[in-house]
Parts: structure tokens; sequence; C-alpha cells
């Protein structure tokens, strides 16, 4: 007496998926018992697709939003800030050949320390591995306010045509620069209420 | 899922968000939100590791766009990612914790379950592995091949994962559990 092979599993899924053997498809057409577990095996997919959607239960774009803009401003302090730097050095020493500048002495005194003060505050703010510190939602959109202020100061710092030769204005910049992430230093460090600057 | 965003308004959207324009990203994120969630509630085990992974691939689509080439749909990348970071915690897990049932013998919840159970609890139940590959396969319409590649296996450890489930699923179910 013959017995009757049914399809596996196996072969019926693939049969449910398009991708069946010519024996599956045969046998299926002449077997109502793997007929109706191809029929079963398509109503689990239905309802497995038809299962309701969760929702997260807390909004997560504002601390998603911080932490990239955090890692973009990372990325420029290793690039961007170093080129404004490297063209503002390159501006002093030319007002220094040249003696455009009224007191070049003075304004390349105050542009490098303002420089220097910027730079100082990066390290402090490297070294304090913002990444490893959980912030508080306040503290959180202070930091992301911070930084944008900060990218807006790196976007003009980056561009020599909007500071040209006034070397008091571009000490004021990197002075700015300075006291934000002096700011940012604060927050990551106290926690305390940002009140602005 | 379908993808909820049309492939010229994704173009526009990543073009945008790859400029820096944090409301393209936001844009993105309230799109895809609900779906990655969704999917790594499905693949993980409880939902802060859901929202750990929801926050994990929203910080790499922000790192990777320019990796996106356009190609195939916004939301097919977005998955990939979601259901890598999903993968990458539990293999983590796995390393962290000694587990004394290995989930690829033992199914969670032990041997004193009901006959009857209802979908969402029958799919909960199963090991981790095989439930990633049937609901990436059945419900994402991942296939094996993509699927195998994701999890670092073959394609027969997909297809075998997925006939295991549902013959689990029909046992745990009943045999009318499907149309119930």
């Amino acid at each position: 007496m013959n017995e009757v092979r049914h399809g596996t599993t196996d072969e019926l899924l693939a049969l449910r998926d398009g991708e069946g053997s010519a024996w599956a498809k045969a046998h299926v057409e002449s077997c109502g018992a793997c007929a109706g577990e191809l029929y079963r095996l398509e109503q689990v997919r239905a309802q497995l697709r038809a299962l309701p959607a969760f929702a997260s239960p807390r909004d997560r774009w504002a601390p998603i939003a911080e932490r990239a803009r955090r890692e973009r401003l990372q990325r420029r302090f290793s690039g961007g800030v170093g080129l404004a730097a490297a063209a503002a050095l390159a501006g002093l020493l030319l007002v220094a050949v040249q003696g455009t500048h009224p007191d070049p002495l003075q304004a390349e005194t105050t542009l490098k320390t303002a420089m220097a003060r910027s730079q100082a505050m990066e390290q402090v703010l490297r070294d304090l591995d913002p990444d490893a510190r959980a912030l508080t939602g306040g503290a959180a959109g202070a930091v992301v306010d911070l930084q944008i202020r900060i990218e807006a100061l790196d976007a003009q710092l980056n561009d020599p045509d909007r500071w040209g030769n006034d070397r008091a204005h571009q000490s004021e910049l990197w002075n700015e620069r300075a006291g934000l992430l002096s700011a940012l230093v604060d927050v990551h460090t106290t926690r305390v209420a940002y009140a602005g600057l | 899922m379908a993808d909820t965003i049309p492939l010229a308004e994704a173009h526009s959207l990543v073009a945008r968000a790859r400029a820096g324009d944090f409301g393209a990203l936001e844009h993105l994120y309230r799109a895809y939100e609900g779906s990655v969630y969704t999917l790594a509630r499905r693949l993980t085990r409880t939902p802060e590791d859901a929202e750990d992974v929801l926050q994990e691939t929203f910080l790499e689509i922000c790192r990777s766009l320019a990796s996106w080439r356009g190609e195939g749909s916004l939301w097919g990348w977005v998955r990939r990612i979601a259901a890598s970071k999903a993968l990458m915690r539990y293999r983590r897990e796995k390393l962290r914790v000694t587990e004394v049932l290995d989930d690829d013998v033992a199914e969670r919840g032990g041997d004193d379950v009901p006959l009857r159970l209802d979908l969402e609890a029958a799919l909960g139940r199963l090991p981790e592995k095989t439930r990633t590959v049937v609901w990436l396969h059945d419900v994402e319409g991942m296939t094996h091949e993509e699927i195998a590649e994701l999890m670092g296996m073959t394609t027969s450890f997909s297809k075998s994962q997925l006939a295991r489930a549902h013959q689990k699923l029909r046992d745990w179910l009943g045999e009318e559990g499907a149309v119930r």
C-alpha cells in the first residue's frame, strides 16, 4: 500500500511565498490536508500583518536631535573650526606684515587671546566627554540652544568675507564663542538652569 | 509596511537633511517613528529596549544619510538599520547574560503554557531569533537572503526558523487558531 507524502512546512511556506516546487503545486491541488495547511499559513501571515502597531511612550526626537547636533559639532571641531583658526592666524600675519592696523601688535594679542580662550574651553568640553553624560530635558534643550549659536558663530568665522580685516570684530566673535563653550561646560558640569547669555 | 514617503519626496528630504536641515530630519523621524518602534518592539524583549533601538536607529540615520543611494525605498533602508540595531542589542545581551536556557532549544515561558494562546502571546513566546525571522519575513516582507545577510546566517537558517515558527504557532494557536 502506498503512503501519501504530504508537503512539509518548508515546502508549503515556499508555495505560499510564490516559490514552491512543481511537485508541491500539483500536490496541493489534489490534497485537501495540504491545501488546508497552506490556507492556514496564509491566514497566520495575514493576522500577523494585522497586529496593532505600537506607539513609543515618549517623544524621542529632542534627545536624538540634541545628540545629532553634538556629533555634528564635534565633527566641526575637528575640521571646520581649525580652518577658521588658520584663516584668522593667516590674517594676523598679513596685518603684521602690511602694518595696516593702527596697532597691529595689540590686535594680534587680543585676537590670539580670544582664540586661545575658545580653544581651551573646547578642550575642557572634550575632556568632559559630554556624550557619556545624561541630561535632563531642560539641560538638553539648553545644550541644543548653545550648539545652534556656536554653529552660527562658526559659520561666520569660516567666512572671511564677513569679517575682512576687522580684527576687533574677529576677536569679538572668538570671545563670544569661548563664552558659549563655557556655558556648555557649565550645563554639563553643574546641570544649572541656563538663563541665556 | 508600505513606505509612507514617496521616493521623490524622500530624495528631497534626504538632500536637505544631509545639508544640515534638522527640520528635514525631524520630518523623517515623524514619518518613521511608529514603524521603527513597532519593529523594535517585535524584535526586542522590553519596551525600554525598543525605545533604545528607536533612538539608536535615528542617530545612525543622522550619521549615515550619505550612504542611502536612493535606489530602493527609504523605508527599506531605515528598516534595515532598525533591525540591525535590534539584533546588535540582542547579541550584546547574549554576551552579557549567561543564559541557562538556550533559546534555540527552549521557548520563552517554559512548558506550562496554556494550550491555546492568542497570536500576540504566541508570537511573544517564540525565541528571539525565530520571532525576528518570522516578523521580518512575513510582516516586513524581507527575503530569506536579506534576513540571512542581516543576521549573519545562511538562507537555510532563515527558512528553517520560519518553518519552525509556524509549527510552533500552529501548536500554540490550536488547529483553528489562525482563523479565530
